[in-house]
């Protein structure tokens, strides 16, 4: 178990939970196809962003929102 | 009977809805380009006779679950305002995730139409969807659609199986769901069948690549810089000075032709109301057109084409330090083509302070309005460098970091929020697209200078022509005239930056009305009807003499253009900025803030400028050093008060816990 921040590029991971006291960003992510027992990639890391594969689209994502994401392989 | 488009962000609704419309709407390549409700009819070649039908565009949404003020104005609307059908936009390249929104919008009992959007490029991708299987699992019909063509789009099909579904309704529901993990476990089967697909998306691809260069932590600004520069040079150094020469050519021959109309016998001072006051100073403006296209037309082009988004990656960062996020790109970017629209996509921020800063900030992106005035001094005073004008985007980009993180203090509010963005993928910009953009733009522009700034130009010259007992001022003595007896007051404070003399007084409070007004009033109390040389391409010997007429140094030319670049912007901008923020107080502020540090900043550009060129500090050194001190005060002082704030709100915090 670990944050997306600490993942492997171009290896497929499974999301295990959102950890955030902000409800509305874990359903703004429900809604992108990012909730628990999804697939999720991260493609590169850009500034200081994050550029995840979520179903078929790119997202750029910041550190913050990459450690509250707790994905396992 | 009333269609809504609904759809995720960037599924290509807007452009559904003016292919559908005949409409002119702004489309860009990025999610968030349409933050209101946009109706129109649609055009009589689709819909049958006799029946008009109303389509309503919406901002793109994921889900019906609001995370988004723009989400929830379709939310509102489609619950509230029922839509006799819905066309749902699917994006054929990203089918599991938009059949999100589609499983929703089933539940509402309003008949859906599925629109099988961009389905040439999921094809160009070797994507393979079964839209019977699709048909058949969803229970609405689904039609392929390609809205960025102009013939064999699916358009007629599209509203001919509207028409039906409306006849008809809807006849059963999709009975999957009980809560949404199991509207996903549906779509995932769904997708499952329907969709074959020759690469994973996770795999990497050209565009990632491209993207670890032009968003890379430090090549990135670079890349950003030499992007504008281009731009710039393009705009107002290559291509669109050309086209300005041939454009004055015609202005000039209809001041001639206007001039041998009216003949000798006409009342010289009405001559000279039509010749000078409007034909000289809607001219004036209007020669800057061309400039202006030119850079509308690359910038439309630089949005199609994807690179905007991954703009806002690279200045995240920067953005995360004031106290912002790279949301609050969207609106800056849009605001270089118009503050009022820049202003209005501040919705798109969820958290208060930084949606206020940002419509707060918007207005120091130089805005088309405002490129006239750069275009005129960069030509007169700088021979048509386009640094000028990349020099100005870039204050303009770094005044907002300095605003920001000032206003942060003073709020005292250091909350943070999350930063997420799609990434679109490039493409190639549509020549065509950013063709019927401009036009767009330039028939607005057309229609301002010959309202606003055509009545505003006419009563600048009525009252430089008349003083205050409506006499006739004497060539000799234009001081005595009514405007200049009103701004002479107000000139007094511009001595300190170099430009107090009561025409630029006058210039730049016509520019609060319309910024274009700046060059026209300029124009007019010069008595300048040209300010493009007719002989040459090059500005130089022509601006060298328009320059000595306006008997300013550079120096000061300069910091006047700071001055009016970076004070409060027009009146409609500054209404947009009113009714963003929803609140006096923060109005007040930001106007008294833009007037601080528009006025500081020209002072510093004056004195130093003039410090620098010829070796002493310029005139009324003390008296602008004193109000500038005092300016600074007091954004010291309040900034001391919003840090203590801070400080008292986190210590109970602490007690509490």
């Amino acid at each position: 178990m670990m944050s997306l921040a600490q993942a492997n590029l171009n290896k497929p991971y499974i999301v295990d939970s959102v950890h955030t006291d902000q409800e509305d960003i874990r359903e703004f992510l429900f809604a992108l196809g990012c909730y628990p027992g999804e697939r999720i990639t991260l493609i590169s890391k850009l500034a200081s962003n994050y550029i995840v594969n979520i179903k078929d689209a790119r997202y750029s994502i910041d550190e913050d929102l990459a450690k509250a994401i707790i994905i396992c392989a | 009977m009333k269609i809504a488009l609904a759809g995720n962000p960037n599924c290509g609704k807007t452009t559904m809805f003016n292919a559908l419309t005949g409409r002119n709407e702004r489309v860009g390549n990025w999610s968030g380009v349409t933050v209101d409700k946009k109706e129109a009819s649609i055009k009589h070649s689709f819909a049958p006779e006799g029946e008009n039908l109303i389509l309503v565009d919406l901002p793109g949404a994921y889900s019906l679950s609001t995370y988004s003020t723009e989400e929830s104005i379709a939310k509102d609307f489609i619950l509230q305002e029922k839509p006799d059908v819905i066309i749902n936009i699917v994006d054929a390249t990203n089918l599991n995730r938009s059949l999100f929104l589609t499983t929703q919008l089933l539940e509402l009992n309003i008949p859906v139409v599925v629109a099988l959007n961009k389905i040439d490029l999921a094809e160009k991708k070797g994507n393979r969807i079964d839209v019977t299987a699709l048909s058949e699992a969803l229970k609405v019909p689904v039609v392929c659609t390609v809205s960025t063509r102009s013939s064999d789009n699916g358009l007629p099909e599209l509203i001919k199986a509207v028409l039906a579904a409306e006849e008809f309704g809807q006849e059963e529901r999709v009975p999957f769901v009980r809560n949404d993990r199991q509207r996903y476990a549906f779509i995932n089967e769904l997708v499952r069948d329907a969709e074959r697909k020759k690469l994973s998306s996770e795999q990497q691809t050209l565009q990632d690549k491209v993207d670890r260069i032009v968003a890379h932590k430090w090549l990135g600004i670079p890349i950003f810089a030499a992007v504008i520069y281009l731009v710039f040079s393009i705009s107002q150094a290559w291509l669109g000075l050309f086209l300005a020469d041939f454009f004055v050519g015609w202005i000039d021959k209809s001041y001639e032709a206007v001039a041998s109309l009216l003949g000798e016998d006409v009342n010289p001072v009405l001559a000279a109301l039509l010749l000078d006051g409007i034909i000289g100073g809607v001219g004036a403006v209007i020669g800057f057109l061309p400039l202006i296209m030119v850079l509308f037309f690359c910038l439309a082009l630089l949005e199609d084409c994807g690179y905007m988004a991954r703009v806002a990656v690279v200045m995240d960062r920067f953005f995360k330090k004031v106290g912002l996020s790279g949301k609050s790109i969207i609106p800056v970017i849009i605001g270089t083509g118009c503050a009022i629209p820049g202003i209005m996509s501040t919705r798109t921020i969820k958290n208060i302070r930084q949606r206020r800063t940002t419509a707060m900030l918007t207005p120091y992106m130089p805005c088309g309005a405002k490129l006239s005035i750069i275009a005129l001094f960069a030509g007169v005073f700088f021979a048509d460098n386009a640094w000028v004008g990349t020099s100005m985007y870039f204050l303009g980009i770094i005044l907002v970091f300095v605003g920001a993180l000032i206003i942060r203090k003073i709020t005292g509010d250091y909350s943070k929020s999350y930063f997420i963005m799609e990434l679109p993928e490039y493409r190639i910009p549509s020549v065509k697209r950013a063709v019927i953009s401009v036009f767009g733009r330039a028939k607005a522009f057309i229609i301002k200078a010959g309202t606003i700034i055509l009545v505003c130009n006419a009563v600048v010259h009525l009252l430089q022509t008349f003083d205050w007992k409506l006499q006739v001022v004497a060539e000799s003595a234009p001081e005595t005239s009514i405007l200049a007896s009103i701004a002479m007051p107000l000139a007094v404070l511009f001595v300190p930056l170099g430009f107090g003399m009561w025409q630029f007084a006058a210039a730049a409070v016509t520019g609060f009305i319309a910024k274009e007004n700046v060059v026209g009033t300029l124009a007019v109390t010069f008595a300048i009807t040209n300010f493009f040389d007719m002989e040459e391409l090059a500005l130089v010997e022509g601006g060298a003499e328009v320059g000595t007429i306006l008997g300013i140094s550079s120096v000061a030319a300069l910091a006047y253009l700071v001055f009016n670049l970076f004070t409060p912007p027009c009146f409609a901008a500054i209404g947009a900025m009113n009714s963003e923020m929803e609140s006096r107080k923060w109005l007040v502020g930001a106007i008294a803030f833009q007037l601080g540090v528009g006025y500081t900043l020209a002072f510093l550009v004056y004195q130093f400028g003039t410090l620098f060129t010829t070796g002493s500090v310029g005139e009324g050194f003390g008296a602008g050093l004193l109000i500038v001190s005092a300016i600074v005060a007091t954004f010291v002082i309040l900034m001391r008060r919003g840090v203590r704030k801070h400080q008292i709100r986190t210590s109970v915090q602490a007690v509490k816990s």
